[in-house]
């Protein structure tokens, strides 16, 4: 058994965010219109993954799930610190929703065998949901930090993290195995460099299918069948009008004046 | 003003812009006085100015012919982004300031765009990038105008490749200061009809004509492109590589030199950090290929030629975000500096001879015993040596530290500037560092396009 952690990274290729257009009739993104990047947040997670292994050893394991050119993504997790990189690919898996995903993922997982840590971006661009990496947690049954900024301490069992949520800052010790969501702030992503390049692309990816999964009997749970939800519209919000009010008087007759409004407003809530 | 009253002009101007267009409050007209050249170096603009704001040809041409029947100074304004005041009005008169004129036209099937001269870079590169095409130059700040731009036939980065400005402007549409307009060039890749007065235009910095629409030359989009960073244990590793990078066939879009200090405190002014930590100097390369496959066998190749002279181990950024924060690090080193110094130099030299200016450039930094903190256009010989403050002051050795890095570049075969120009800071060094005949024929031309010298007064030649 090798020394460190083991630690598997949850990746997913999203079209480049300033160039995809949006087709309304469908209301999806037409993923045709720009070129597929590895999601940015997921850069985070593996940043994080590759500064553990630099600290306290381990392997890197990328998990990523969609079509075969998601390939290209893992082979950039691949250039930027993870050891080895499977892509869970069938056509049976398209369509799936957080849910689906998550229980896709979580399969992978189990198969990988035993981990320590399991990191994942806060979100994807493409779906902003940040259910996924929860999910994972709660069908793996371990427990999870999402939004972590800060990795404030580590060791071979546990890690302690400091979580944003709401404007509140929490500091979390959690046992491994358990997995966390990372955001922009919790580090800045490494460029790699032309040596490790050059050796993702020829790297072997490990491709599973259904089949590999050893849930043939869930199979429901998979795609789109296994998805309670889906996009019934896409609209872009229109924001209501800002009620403008100007307050005069000494400060006392403001705040008295601004407090009644409040309440006002508040009673009618 | 001569001639006639500042009421008077005034109401004419009114007459040809309309009320809104012209400003003679000087506190709304602040940011049209200055440039981004450092403040000890920087004139100071004049009193009694009118900005006035045309929105067509027509009206440029008016304000002129107006201009020059009263004797009245005129100094056209672009993005004010320039580095030698050359758009600071530093006598009473007009600031022409042409914003209002953003018209782009894309013209696909002949590679180009018409572009009036206050399309500013960042739309221009937008315009561009949608119609699958590419700008190359980049001299940085992309609130830089069109009109700016070939007034100070500006380079920036990309020049190894692509060339600068002067490369791609085809053709201009120009207003006399009679108020004549004239269109020079055209959509043509070939033009040999006469002397080239286009030619003459690029690079005038508002001296000889107001530049109101460009003709500029596009290529298609490279599909795929990456900027690599390469240590060096020093200088002059560095600075070997970029020779031998030029001749092993591949030509990068740039080859910039920076120093771990330079690059580390922009990337600090800009909450950022810079990826590369090791080596005393550092190359920073942009290559473009149409396939991955192509631009990583290019990326070999640099990557060996500078292996054998002991570079570290290059890192990449690929996708755009990576790629464009590293440029803006890159290109925000003159803001982090720009608080403490007095002047940044342009001086360029024979790519070749980079290297003796470098060393000559220490050898002065150490006679002085200060800091002159360098990066720049290592593939275009084009270095920016950053003249600093000594506790928030000017020391006085400054105008020997420049007169020598100026006379150094001129021993090696140079020019005292590359890409900034001469504007109003540099004129008595390009007297001295010109040849009379030469001096002398550019005060002719000067005179033949603006007889009442009301063109940019006090810029370029005096």
């Amino acid at each position: 058994m090798s020394k460190g952690l083991k630690i598997v990274v949850l990746v997913k290729q999203v079209p480049d965010i300033e160039k995809v257009r949006f087709d309304y009739e469908k209301g999806r993104l037409d993923r045709s219109s720009a070129e597929a990047v590895i999601n940015p947040f997921d850069l985070n997670a593996l940043e994080a993954a590759a500064q553990i292994k630099e600290k306290i050893g381990g392997v890197v394991t990328a998990v990523s799930m969609g079509p075969e050119q998601a390939k290209d993504a893992l082979r950039d997790a691949l250039a930027r610190g993870a050891d080895e990189a499977v892509l869970l690919s069938d056509l049976r898996f398209a369509g799936a929703d957080t849910l689906a995903t998550s229980y896709t993922l979580s399969c992978a997982v189990r198969k990988l065998g035993a981990f320590d840590l399991i990191i994942c971006g806060e979100k994807t661009i493409d779906g902003d949901t940040a259910q996924v990496g929860p999910e994972v947690a709660e069908f793996l049954g371990i427990p999870h930090v999402a939004y972590v900024d800060e990795i404030l301490d580590i060791s071979i069992a546990e890690i302690t993290v400091k979580s944003r949520l709401d404007g509140d800052n929490y500091v979390v010790k959690m046992r491994f195995p358990g997995l966390i969501t990372v955001t922009k702030d919790a580090n800045v992503p490494r460029l790699p460099t032309l040596k490790d390049k050059l050796r993702s692309r020829k790297a072997e990816i490990t491709v599973w299918g259904m089949k590999d999964l050893a849930c043939l009997d869930e199979k429901q749970f998979f795609g789109l069948q296994g998805s309670p939800t889906g996009v019934a519209k896409v609209f872009a919000p229109t924001s209501g009008k800002k009620k403008g009010q100007i307050v005069m008087g000494t400060p006392e007759e403001k705040a008295r004046r601004i407090a009644e409004i409040l309440l006002k407003l508040g009673a009618s809530q | 003003m001569t001639n006639v009253s500042k009421d008077a002009l005034v109401q004419e101007l009114v007459s040809i812009v309309g009320k809104e267009w012209v400003v003679t409050e000087r506190e709304y007209m602040l940011s049209y006085l200055q440039d981004e050249t450092p403040e000890p170096v920087r004139p100071k603009a004049a009193n009694n100015l009118i900005l006035v704001k045309p929105s067509s040809t027509g009206e440029v041409s008016k304000i002129l012919r107006a201009a020059n029947q009263a004797r009245v100074p005129v100094f056209p304004v672009g993005g004010r982004t320039g580095l030698v005041s050359a758009c600071v009005p530093t006598i009473p008169g007009i600031i022409l300031s042409l914003e209002r004129m953003k018209k782009l036209e894309v013209d696909r099937e002949n590679l180009m765009v018409v572009a009036e001269a206050g399309v500013t870079l960042g739309d221009l590169l937008r315009a561009c990038d949608e119609a699958g095409l590419f700008f190359p130059p980049h001299p940085g700040d992309e609130g830089a105008q069109v009109g700016g731009l070939i007034a100070t036939n500006a380079g920036g980065v990309r020049a190894v490749k692509y060339g600068v400005m002067r490369n791609y402007v085809k053709g201009v549409e120009v207003v006399l200061a009679s108020g004549k307009v004239l269109n020079l060039g055209g959509k043509l890749i070939k033009d040999n009809a006469g002397y080239s007065l286009l030619h003459l235009v690029i690079g005038s910095e508002g001296t000889l004509c107001v530049i109101t629409k460009a003709i500029i030359k596009l290529h298609p989009k490279s599909e795929h492109s990456v900027t690599i960073i390469v240590p060096f244990s020093g200088r002059h590793e560095a600075l070997q590589a970029v020779q031998k990078i030029l001749l092993s066939g591949v030509v990068p879009l740039a080859i910039e030199y920076v120093e771990p200090d330079e690059v580390n405190l922009s990337a600090a002014h800009l909450n950022e950090k810079w990826p590369v930590q090791v080596g005393g100097a550092q190359l920073f390369i942009i290559l473009n290929a149409e396939s991955e496959e192509e631009l990583l066998v290019s990326c070999e190749k640099v990557s060996g030629v500078c292996s054998e002279i002991g570079a570290g181990e290059p890192v990449l950024a690929e996708t755009r975000e990576e790629q464009d924060r590293v440029l803006r690090i890159r290109s925000n080193i003159y803001t982090a500096l720009k608080p403490q110094l007095i002047d940044i130099l342009d001086v360029t030299v024979p790519p070749s001879k980079l290297g003796d200016l470098m060393d000559a450039v220490e050898e002065i930094a150490e006679k002085y015993g200060v800091h002159l903190p360098v990066y720049g256009h290592a593939g275009d010989g084009n270095l920016h040596v950053h003249v600093m403050k000594e506790e928030g002051k000017a020391p006085d050795y400054v105008a020997k530290v420049k007169s020598e890095i100026y006379e150094t570049g001129i021993r090696l075969g140079g020019v005292i500037t590359g890409e900034h120009g001469v504007g109003a800071i540099r004129t008595q060094e390009l007297t001295k560092a010109t040849d009379e005949a030469e001096l002398n024929l550019m005060q002719g031309i000067k005179k033949l396009f603006d007889p009442n010298n009301i063109l940019n007064p006090g810029k370029v030649i005096t």
